[in-house]
């Protein structure tokens, strides 16, 4: 019998199964969230109404999750928009300068911060806006009043003077959130260049930002496409963050007050005594899960046209 | 004004940035890197700041004694301290071996199509809102276990070892579920890059399917450093699922995984909306933070100088 | 020398952009320091003016945003009541409450950030000494605490009955004395069901989150046992002895407790009486809810409404007889929800929400202070008078006297 070849089934049986139970759990508790929020979805007044309506009280026989689904896109693209443009920078930095002494430190700050408990970056942008609050009202008043004068009242549900809590803070939250997470995936694509393409790169374009941000993107942008999604689906998942930041909402309200999300509706309902909002609760993970795919297939769609 | 000054200097700092890489790359990016170290280090001085109090008053004792006395303003964070290094430790030693399968199972053995399907299911549960995950372990992972540990000890031992199912195993197994997706997506992108020609080298020179995968795995050894990484900050952040399912024992050093103990991030959740009717647990929480930051430093220098002493 | 020139002219540009922002700032009239306490509607729209005629049905035209934040326990009810007056004012008031917690609730209130804060216990004295004469705190909700344990053996579905249980005999199982099942104490508790109980260990459930359940569930230990009050007290945490044993695991939240209970044999723990209310036939298949027995009267109670009414009206009595007059609603109601606990008839353990609300908006820093007190008066009376007819299953309404407390208090809200 050869021994290589036992081997090679052996592991290859053993990587199967560990595979298998990787997958299984987290698979099994996506059907059973789809089943669930289907069969909620429908109990609460089909799928129309539970993307406009507001969240049911106990006594409700419909309901849904309308704020918190505005709540949650809004916060989400906010967020997302920082932290990729915040933590894409820093990504390249530490996977492409090796050389630096800081790319080291960065890329250990970096780890430490994906370690941090995600309610402690929510009181981290709730402290410093605590500081900024007023100035920063000084100048979104006057802001709002021009600009609504021109383009109509709708404007200071975006821009006006911020409350305590509101949409901004929460996605601020969420942007530190998904910084270390696009760093560290876009370090991983950006270190794994071999060395002769990068030689190449930098040899044929003129300028050194060009060689970087440019020719190496398109080396490796599936993979920083894929760092993208996977921080933007984290944090359209995440609740901690949002607790002190955007405290959450009922209600269709501006965004610069307090603000719903999806999440917030699931934490505060999963634990409710009460059929109709723990029904609610699993129709909203099945609405975020759903709208996070679709984000999922759009990018592949869009990769595919390239 | 603060608040003027503050925006001014990210303003600047923005800016400078922008230009930086314009004109002399290098220093651009080292700003960039820069401001990594800023919003880590702004973070740690707002824990140190928010918690002098609870270590001016009890000094050292807050970290080598498990205590929570609220009424009595007694604290001590050693239960939480070492649930954190229990629970992350069974959450890393179940992942790795399950996000590296998992990885290589998808790129080796999946057919092209069917890979992207089932790659974007895993990545999709990053977006599972952690209350999900929290319940389906209190209710289905925990008794789960619970039954099949006891069930296994009765045959073997004649003793049943569990008798809750919420302890630190049941967070812990339950971490790796949610952690594993993480560190499975850092290892496929590292095994999606391998170039074809090492791909090519290592067939032609006779290696069966298991021994390939094993090369390669070794060649991507920094992509599956980074997912441990990766997962295990994960791990010893991660909040609300713990919560619900780590079995809230404040006060008693717990060595043994079965039984209920606590983490230090499950602790700042489940203790800090109430922690302002206190005098002096708020500060206490920070210090917590303050805790998992020092942590992570010691589990990062680690990690630092272990590179260097391989890869010198 | 191109770089150099390039470089000069990107920083000259940075500065004038700077500088042009700067300019902007300086000229705009709002560079005045801004107040240091400011409320959370600053662009609420809220216009209230009385209508002309106020009749007994009619009711004033309101409109605006309230924001409230606090205790978790009485946030399905409080929900409930926001949609109600939503409908009352035609849709105009929006009430959002967000259950933060009533420590973070009665500090958020402090700061000025919501406009009324929800919290399960009175103010704690701290607060108290710096809000005297202040705010009003006065309760809108009852509920109440059930003790319920998963023993298979004596299941109420299978024998019919429910155990007995005393204040002295639970505060001896969290704190570990009473070890088993089958101990004596309970044995001598429960003749008929003496035989069955089983010789296993008692797995005690409690909170691992603050809570105001088991702020009550403590002070009613720590009234009726005395050794309780001394050795551990009472709080939204405590430490509980039993945890040091090994025996005791915390749940979160009152359906973690439930679940725990559920899912852990053996075991007992004190969940708010909705959960069970909710859940019956599931508890009852396991083990079941305790009856308590009240050791000011020697009576045994189910928590059924009633009882606990007649609970919490005992208690005020109480508390009337000993200080001369009934709490009012801007003094310190520690000393009230101490007489409110252990009462002297009816269900012992029963639990309260309270709302904190200012006396004086305007004095207290609000921009829009007429309107937001004028809503939140409106919301806290109909809240206290009809809300009170629409009490959300396992909520428990208010003793008509407890609720005329908050209401002498909510027609004064100032401006």
């Amino acid at each position: 019998m050869n021994w290589r070849r036992v081997k090679n089934w052996l592991g290859i049986g053993v990587i199967v199964t560990l595979s298998l139970f990787a997958v299984a759990p987290v698979l099994s508790v996506v059907v059973s969230i789809y089943a669930a929020g289907a069969a909620a979805i429908a109990s609460l007044g089909g799928l129309a109404t539970f993307l406009t309506a507001e969240p049911p009280d106990p006594f409700a026989t419909s309901g849904g999750v309308g704020p918190l689904l505005a709540g949650t896109l809004y916060m989400t693209a906010l967020g997302a928009a920082a932290g990729i443009l915040v933590g894409f920078p820093i990504g390249i930095y530490i996977g492409e300068f090796k050389r630096d002494k800081l790319s080291h430190v960065a890329r250990g700050a970096v780890n430490m911060l994906v370690e941090f408990p995600t309610i402690a970056m929510g009181l981290f942008v709730y402290g410093m806006f605590s500081m900024v609050r007023g100035d920063v009202n000084s100048v979104l008043a006057p802001l709002s009043r021009d600009l609504s004068s021109v383009l109509g009242g709708w404007v200071t549900w975006f821009v006006g003077p911020l409350d305590f809590y509101n949409a901004y803070i929460g996605a601020a939250a969420l942007a530190i959130v998904m910084i270390p997470y696009v760093a560290l995936f876009t370090a991983s694509a950006y270190a794994s260049i071999d060395q002769p393409l990068r030689e190449a790169a930098y040899s044929l374009s003129g300028r050194e930002y060009k060689a970087v941000f440019t020719v190496l993107r398109k080396v490796v942008w599936r993979a920083v496409l894929a760092s993208f999604l996977l921080g933007t689906a984290k944090i359209a998942g995440e609740t901690a963050p949002l607790f002190f930041t955007a405290l959450g909402n009922h209600y269709y309200a501006p965004f610069t007050g307090p603000t719903g999300a999806v999440t917030l509706w699931i934490y505060e309902a999963a634990q409710s005594s009460y059929k109709v909002q723990v029904d609610s609760a699993y129709g909203a993970a099945a609405v975020l899960l759903t709208v996070v795919l679709a984000l999922f297939i759009l990018a592949k769609l869009l990769g595919r046209g390239r | 004004m603060l608040g003027l000054l503050l925006l001014l200097f990210l303003g600047f700092y923005a800016v400078s940035v922008a230009a930086l890489i314009f004109l002399k790359f290098r220093w651009g990016m080292r700003v960039v890197g820069l401001a990594a170290v800023l919003i880590l280090g702004s973070i740690a001085v707002m824990f140190a700041v928010y918690s002098a109090p609870a270590l001016a008053r009890y000094g050292l004792s807050l970290f080598t004694t498990a205590d929570w006395d609220p009424g009595a303003e007694r604290y001590g964070l050693l239960s939480a301290i070492v649930g954190t290094l229990i629970s992350s430790a069974l959450a890393i030693a179940v992942a790795m071996p399950l996000a590296v399968s998992a990885a290589v199972a998808i790129n080796e053995f999946l057919p092209s199509q069917v890979r992207w399907v089932v790659a974007s299911l895993l990545d999709l549960t990053a977006a599972m809102p952690t209350v999900i995950y929290g319940l389906w372990g209190r209710d289905v992972l925990g008794p789960a276990l619970a039954a099949g540990l006891n069930a296994l000890g009765s045959w073997l031992l004649g003793a049943e070892p569990v008798r809750t199912p919420l302890n630190l195993l049941t967070a812990g197994v339950l971490l790796a579920v949610m952690i594993t997706p993480y560190a499975a997506a850092i290892i496929r992108e590292g095994y999606g890059l391998i170039p074809r020609q090492i791909e090519e080298a290592i067939y032609a020179v006779g290696a069966t399917r298991f021994e390939a995968v094993l090369i390669k795995l070794r060649y991507i050894k920094q992509y599956v450093a980074g997912g441990f990484f990766l997962a295990l900050g994960r791990a010893m952040g991660e909040t609300a699922a713990v919560a619900m399912v780590v079995g809230g024992n404040y006060v008693r050093l717990v060595l043994n995984p079965v039984d209920p103990g606590i983490t230090i991030s499950s602790l700042i959740a489940l203790q800090f909306p109430n922690a302002a009717n206190y005098l002096y647990m708020t500060p206490v929480l920070y210090a917590a933070a303050l805790t998992l930051v020092l942590m992570g430093l010691v589990i990062n220098g680690v990690a630092l100088y272990l590179l260097y002493r391989w890869q010198v | 020398m191109n770089m150099d020139r390039k470089l000069v002219a990107v920083v000259a540009v940075a500065v004038l952009a700077v500088a042009a922002v700067g300019v902007w700032l300086m000229s705009s009239p709002q560079m005045a320091p801004s107040p240091t306490a400011t409320s959370s509607a600053t662009q609420t729209t809220a216009t209230a003016s009385q209508s002309a005629t106020s009749t007994a049905t009619s009711h004033p035209v309101l409109s605006g945003t309230v924001t409230g934040a606090g205790a978790t326990f009485p946030l399905p009810q409080i929900q409930r009541w926001s949609t109600l007056f939503r409908e009352y004012t035609g849709g105009k008031v929006v009430v959002n409450y967000q259950g933060v917690g009533s420590g973070a609730g009665q500090s958020k209130f402090l700061n000025r950030e919501i406009d009324f804060a929800g919290s399960d216990i009175p103010l704690t004295p701290q607060n108290y000494e710096k809000l005297k004469g202040l705010v009003y705190q006065f309760p809108e909700i009852a509920g109440s605490i059930v003790v319920a344990y998963n023993v298979p053996e004596i299941a109420y579905s299978k024998t019919g009955k429910y155990l007995n249980l005393t204040a002295e005999v639970i505060a001896k199982i969290y704190m570990g004395e009473v070890k088993q099942w089958c101990d004596p104490q309970i044995k001598a508790l429960n003749p008929a069901l003496a035989d069955k109980l089983p010789c296993r260990d008692i797995i005690a459930v409690h909170r691992s989150d603050g809570s105001g359940t088991t702020a009550y569930f403590t002070l009613w230990l720590a009234k009726a046992y005395k050794p309780w009050g001394d050795a551990v007290g009472w709080g939204l945490t405590v430490k509980w002895p039993v945890d040091q044993t090994g025996r005791g695991v915390g749940g979160q939240g009152n359906p973690g407790v439930a679940s725990a209970v559920e899912k852990t044999e053996y075991s007992v723990g004190y969940i708010e009486y909705a959960y069970y209310a909710l859940n019956k036939k599931k508890y009852d298949d396991i083990g079941g809810i305790a009856y308590i027995r009240n050791d000011n009267d020697g009576k045994w109670y189910l928590p059924l409404p009633e009882m606990v009414q007649m609970g919490l009206s005992a208690g005020l009595e109480r508390y009337r007889q000993k200080y001369g007059a009934y709490p009012k609603p801007d003094e310190d109601w520690n000393a009230v929800i101490q007489e409110l606990a252990n009462p002297p008839r009816g269900y012992p353990l029963s639990a309260l929400s309270f709302f904190i609300v200012w006396k004086d908006y305007s004095a207290a820093g609000y921009p829009d202070a007429a309107a937001k007190a004028q809503l939140v008066r409106e919301f806290m009376r109909y809240v206290l008078t009809t809300g009170q007819q629409s009490v959300v299953e396992g909520y428990i309404a208010l003793p008509q006297e407890l609720a005329q407390i908050g209401l002498s208090a909510v027609s004064q809200i100032k401006p």
